[in-house]
């Protein structure tokens, strides 16, 4: 697990010597920084230089392309309002693989759990839609939460009382969740006008109010930030975020002293798949206004790689978050613009993500020989 | 009866040929996990060869080798640089599954009607194909079908019966005792993984060129990661998993004939009914199944710490 944790040590070696002590600690903490941005920096570099390169090889403009990949998302107010509409299910799904991993534990259903958040958003915003924005918009919310915290709860369930490995649970539960709201979508409440898969519109009270004149910023933005700022604190200074990174860092010596380990595994489970379900419960609230299939979009991956990116630090995924939101909203105008295929983007996080894992070992060699 | 004979075996050498894949390189102790988006992006490859080519068999071949890529990547990077296996898995993962639909776009591009091919020829086994009801679906089969058998009597044997395979499995099981036997584990890893891969990719290209004749995006549909399900729930062994993909492939054939049968309960949950088996039935194979000792566990020979 070594290529997670934040200053992993050089693999077979001993640790990571700390910066010279003679340049202080000012310039060792610059230094600290140097080391921990530089690895980004290049990555992304590396990634856009190969990608550009195929993009061209296949006979594409590479430059206009990813300029468009960079720029659109600051070229307009509404380019900017899809970013960050695009931001939240990924700063959220990407929660919910790295809070279960700061456990040391895998959870790849954050696609399943999104889902079933926007259904029970969706089955509370529905049912009950002519009760005030007051009472009805927590409840969705909550709604969405739950539910997804209680379909990661199954695989959390598995994992402490059978043992099942929570990779495969997480992922087998996925499938099982599309089924799921295709028959929510077809046939509880469906909507047949809507030309696809989609559960009729959820009450005006349940939607979340929007900032600015249209098309506005919905408010769920802010209530992400907030969460974001709360998450941070929350895994740095408080007892469970401590146990929770000592599960991860060195399960044997925590059980040793005194952690109940597959306890707090399984509850970082449930605590990502409450995540992922406010994120399908936003998209509802605020998006879509209905529950349609198809809505998780490539959340699930992108969150994965987010989660990965920040390793470990819930300081830095919001903001990696916002990285790969810029590159999502970009894919489709680059596609307007060079014609180039929306996947090529993939194919580049995927390339950022393999460089940063790859830098790991540069960075820890550079040191070793510094 | 027959009819639905017809559905699980074909599902069966998807299921088999895949798992068989995966154990490979997992007795060895690299877990591979870019099964989902290597059978896609084997799918989509192999697609498109055979239809530049015209040649069924050139596809299956191409698609083998661009697996065999992924996984000398996967390889190169778990046991020279030593780097996380699941993690590395992931990335590729991601990797394939956008170089899948990439492929595609590129080369087909977006049309109304997609482009078909022509599926793999099918063969009779003498007088065995003229038995009533069973005949025509186990015993008139392409060619796929007759490698997977053979493929898998030839693991069996090569691990269970050889020296060579007892030496290759020690690499999974204790590699730094293995290592002082003088066994190459790197080379073992290396190879074992990109033959693995290679053949999860040819499952993948197995969906156009047997089932469909067209590629579409997310035609794997999960099944990539229930191999991963179905190579634990074999306990890694070669026999097991031709037993146990028969069972994964009976699931995923009532679920394809979940709007058929109907029996009064919606279809969405007959279509369930693989992932939710899969899940029950893990629940008893992580209890019992064996696992090789050392499965995802990079080997570092220099590290002073046990194994």
């Amino acid at each position: 697990m070594s290529t997670i944790e934040q200053n992993p040590p050089s693999p077979g070696g001993p640790p990571s010597a700390p910066p010279p002590a003679a340049k202080g600690r000012g310039a060792g903490a610059a230094a600290g920084i140097v080391w921990t941005l530089a690895p980004y920096v290049v990555s992304v570099l590396l990634a856009f230089l190969v990608g550009g390169a195929l993009i061209q090889a296949m006979g594409y403009p590479a430059v206009d392309a990813l300029e468009a990949v960079l720029t659109s998302s600051f070229d307009s107010r509404f380019g900017l309002i899809e970013t960050l509409h695009k931001w939240v299910p990924i700063v959220l799904c990407a929660y919910a693989f790295a809070i279960p991993l700061a456990t040391g534990k895998f959870n790849i259903g954050a696609e399943g759990q999104m889902l079933l958040g926007a259904t029970g958003g969706a089955a509370i915003g529905i049912t009950f839609s002519d009760l005030p924005a007051i009472v009805l918009l927590p409840a969705t919310l909550v709604a969405g939460v739950l539910a997804g915290a209680v379909w990661a709860g199954i695989a959390a369930l598995l994992l402490v009382r059978f043992r099942v490995n929570e990779v495969l649970s997480t992922v087998l539960l996925n499938f099982v969740s599309f089924k799921l709201i295709d028959w929510v979508a077809t046939k509880v409440w469906p909507d047949a006008g809507a030309g696809h898969p989609a559960t009729t519109p959820v009450g005006e009270g349940a939607r979340l109010p929007l900032i600015g004149e249209a098309p506005g910023l919905h408010s769920g933005v802010l209530l992400v930030l907030a969460l974001a700022i709360f998450i941070a604190v929350g895994m740095r200074f408080t007892p469970t975020g401590f146990e929770m990174r000592a599960v991860g860092d060195n399960p044997r010596a925590s059980l040793i002293n005194g952690v109940r380990t597959s306890r707090l595994a399984g509850a970082g489970l449930v605590l990502g798949g409450g995540a992922a379900g406010l994120a399908g419960a936003i998209d509802v609230a605020g998006v879509h206004g209905r529950m349609l299939e198809g809505m998780q979009s490539n959340f699930l991956i992108l969150g994965i790689i987010v989660g990965l990116m920040a390793r470990g630090s819930m300081l830095a995924l919001p903001f990696v978050a916002f990285g790969i939101a810029v590159l999502e909203f970009g894919a489709g105008t680059m596609q307007l613009v060079a014609a180039v295929p929306v996947e090529m983007v993939l194919v580049i996080e995927a390339l950022i993500l393999l460089f940063l894992l790859l830098s790991d070992l540069v960075r820890n060699r550079l040191r070793g020989a510094a | 009866m027959s009819e639905f004979l017809a559905l699980v075996v074909p599902m069966w050498v998807v299921f088999t040929l895949a798992a068989q894949g995966t154990i490979l390189s997992g007795r060895t102790g690299v877990f591979n996990v870019t099964q989902e988006g290597v059978m896609a992006l084997g799918a989509s490859v192999g697609f498109v060869v055979a239809y530049k080519l015209e040649s069924n068999l050139g596809g299956l071949f191409i698609a083998f080798l661009v697996g065999a890529l992924v996984g000398l990547v996967l390889t190169v990077m778990t046991t020279q640089l030593r780097m996380d296996q699941f993690v590395v898995g992931l990335a590729l993962f991601f990797a394939a599954t956008g170089a899948a639909g990439l492929l595609y776009r590129e080369v087909i591009g977006v049309t109304m009607t997609p482009p078909k091919i022509d599926t793999l020829t099918k063969y009779d086994v003498p007088l065995l194909s003229d038995l009533p009801v069973i005949g025509e679906p186990l015993f008139r089969q392409d060619y796929v079908f007759f490698f997977v058998v053979v493929l898998s009597i030839a693991m069996y044997w090569f691990m269970q019966r050889t020296g060579a395979g007892l030496d290759f499995r020690s690499v999974g099981e204790n590699p730094k005792a293995a290592d002082s036997l003088g066994i190459n584990v790197n080379l073992a890893r290396t190879w074992s993984t990109i033959v693995g891969s290679g053949l999860v990719a040819m499952a993948g290209a197995y969906f156009p060129l047997h089932f469909t004749g067209i590629y579409t995006d997310g035609m794997i549909g999960g099944r990539g990661w229930l191999v991963i399900a179905l190579a634990f729930l074999g306990g890694w062994r070669p026999l097991y998993v031709v037993a146990g993909a028969a069972f994964f492939a009976g699931m995923d054939a009532l679920g394809q004939k979940a709007q058929v049968i109907g029996l009064g309960i919606p279809h969405q949950f007959i279509e369930m009914l693989p992932f939710v088996a899969t899940l029950l039935v893990m629940v008893f194979a992580f209890r019992w199944a064996r696992q090789p000792a050392h499965l995802g566990l990079n080997y570092d020979r220099e590290s002073r710490l046990a194994g």
